[in-house]
């Protein structure tokens, strides 16, 4: 079994989003969205289980390769990265395009995500992979067993289903899904040496377009006059009195 | 232009994204159609005032992909170019298919949109609702993801008066299917909504909230943070990525209001928040902010009401 796992190097979570046109500031040293964790464990835990050959697949601005490694670090065999300026403000269908082919190139039999990126939020590309590839999506997974065969649980509106993961396919992973494994250091230091294989547009299959145009970024924001309030022991006297004045209780 | 909105069925009805959908079609005057996808036997989901068809799958299959080639031919035949649907998890598996068939990327999230000739504009909220991201359209397809509650759901009287396609397909078979209780206030349409974010410390301490909501008669929500912590269900997440609320009092217990958290709930009509770092951005955005040990006051609250 061949499994690709998709990673993407996000610019620190914990900062506000800055934009340069209509697209994200991204710096050299990025890391690995956290998303991406349930992803690369579901696919650990299928290596574990059936012997697979897992590669970590990403594309966009590579800078020092922080979360590829991160990526890495966690257990995967190698990587397979796309970096091209062409691809500088790819719509979600570009984006898929390119992963579809990073697929194809390590053969996998089974390609995992998350359900939607921390800095994107389009939460569309498992699905265009699948359909790119010809294969069954199973999206919205929040719980695997492993046996013989391999048992997935999805979030619907009203609940869950269950599906037998078919021998290709692709999958997207809710947060929460799995818990992810932390590297220790043996892990750490494992990681510097694995294979990161770098490989341009020119390598791949690819005829996207862009049909979608920046037009602007407005401020909408409104200044609330609300009033802060330090407790001095009397603060849930406030809120109630509050509540009442709302006619909320 | 020529427009399709894309509805599920939920309790029976149309859902209410596709209503609200609706009502913005209204406005702009589009020619719109409806297609609904569900498996029930006789849901209450057509109109006087447009043409629904019901794309009827077997719950026992994962059938999306085989929905979504019926759509290409609807597509195709009717030659619509705007497609509409909202951001659930339906509408986000179909809007992505149709955009590689049509070879048009899709725009997700969409709080707003506007037609300018032959193009469309939409918009995003960014920034945590702080500014607008707006972006044209102009290949011959266009496919928006809408977010909920973005606009009033249209009151119409339903009925079953529509055309039905039945997908029978090689699909992957779906099994266990479990339905959660909805017991007690929903979120999508409680007035009085309590969120817990990571200020209430450990998931035990939820039951704090809980006693508060029994007593408010409210909707219990979360931030992303708690749910990845495994200390609610995604259903009840609140934010970019769970759901969006607007009840009349928004309460943020606990919660920093992350820009991810503040889209899901920055619209209610008056917030109150508790939080113990005065700096925290939720008070940026709160009505009523007060700065306290968010564990202590709760049960104060609860207990003096």
């Amino acid at each position: 079994m061949k499994i690709a796992v998709c990673a993407k190097q996000i610019p620190d979570p914990a900062l506000e989003i800055t934009y340069n046109g209509g697209n994200i500031n991204r710096p050299d040293e990025q890391v690995l969205d956290d998303t991406d964790r349930y992803g690369i464990e579901v696919a650990l835990q299928l290596k574990e289980k059936f012997d697979a050959e897992v590669t970590v697949i990403s594309m966009g601005s590579l800078g020092t390769e922080k979360g590829i490694q991160q990526a890495l670090q966690m257990g995967p065999d190698g990587a397979l990265v796309l970096e091209d300026d062409s691809l500088t403000g790819s719509n979600s269908l570009m984006t898929a395009n390119v992963l579809s082919e990073l697929s194809k190139k390590v053969e996998a039999d089974i390609t995992i995500f998350g359900t939607e990126s921390t800095d994107g939020y389009s939460g569309v590309i498992p699905q265009q992979v699948s359909r790119m590839l010809g294969v069954p999506c199973i999206s919205y997974i929040k719980a695997v067993d492993i046996d013989e065969s391999v048992t997935l649980t999805r979030q619907t509106s009203t609940g869950s289903e269950k599906v037998v993961m078919p021998a290709n396919c692709v999958l997207s992973v809710t947060a929460g899904g799995v818990e992810p494994r932390y590297p220790n250091f043996k892990d750490i230091m494992a990681a510097k040496s694995k294979p990161i294989e770098r490989i341009s547009i020119a390598d791949i299959n690819y005829d996207a377009q862009q049909n979608l145009e920046f037009v602007d970024i407005k401020d909408v924001s409104t200044t609330k006059q609300g009033e802060k309030i330090i407790d001095e022991g009397e603060g849930f006297q406030i809120i109630i009195d509050k509540l009442k004045e709302l006619k909320a209780i | 232009m020529k427009t399709l909105i894309i509805g599920e069925v939920v309790d029976n009805k149309l859902s209410s994204g596709a209503l609200e959908i609706v009502t913005k079609a209204n406005d702009l005057g589009l020619d719109y159609e409806i297609v609904t996808v569900g498996s029930e036997e006789s849901p209450n989901i057509g109109s006087e005032s447009f043409k629904n068809t019901y794309i009827k799958c077997s719950e026992n299959k994962l059938s999306l992909g085989s929905v979504a080639d019926k759509l290409k031919n609807i597509i195709e035949e009717n030659t619509i170019s705007l497609v509409l649907a909202p951001s659930t998890y339906v509408g986000r598996d179909l809007i992505a298919f149709l955009s590689v068939d049509f070879k048009s990327s899709q725009v997700s999230n969409v709080i707003n949109f506007e037609i300018e000739g032959e193009s469309v504009i939409t918009s995003n909220s960014i920034n945590g609702g702080e500014s607008e991201y707006n972006s044209k359209i102009s290949s011959p397809n266009k496919f928006l993801l809408i977010r909920p509650k973005s606009f009033e759901e249209a009151s119409l009287d339903l009925n079953t008066n529509f055309e039905t396609v039945e997908i029978t397909s090689e699909d992957p078979e779906v099994f266990d299917i479990f339905i959660e209780e909805k017991t007690g206030p929903q979120l999508e349409d409680s007035k009085i909504v309590i969120s817990a974010g990571r200020g209430m410390v450990d998931s035990e301490n939820l039951s704090l909230v809980q006693d508060l909501a029994s007593k408010l008669n409210a909707a219990i929500g979360g931030t992303r943070a708690i749910v990845d912590a495994g200390w609610m269900p995604y259903s009840q997440q609140v934010g970019q990525t769970g759901k969006t609320v607007k009840p009349d009092v928004y309460i943020a217990l606990g919660i920093s209001g992350a820009t991810q958290h503040q889209v899901g709930m920055k619209d209610s009509k008056y917030i109150i928040a508790v939080n113990k770092d005065e700096e925290a951005p939720i008070f940026q955005i709160a009505d009523l902010g007060l700065v306290a040990d968010t564990l202590s006051i709760v049960p104060k609250i609860t207990e003096n009401l």
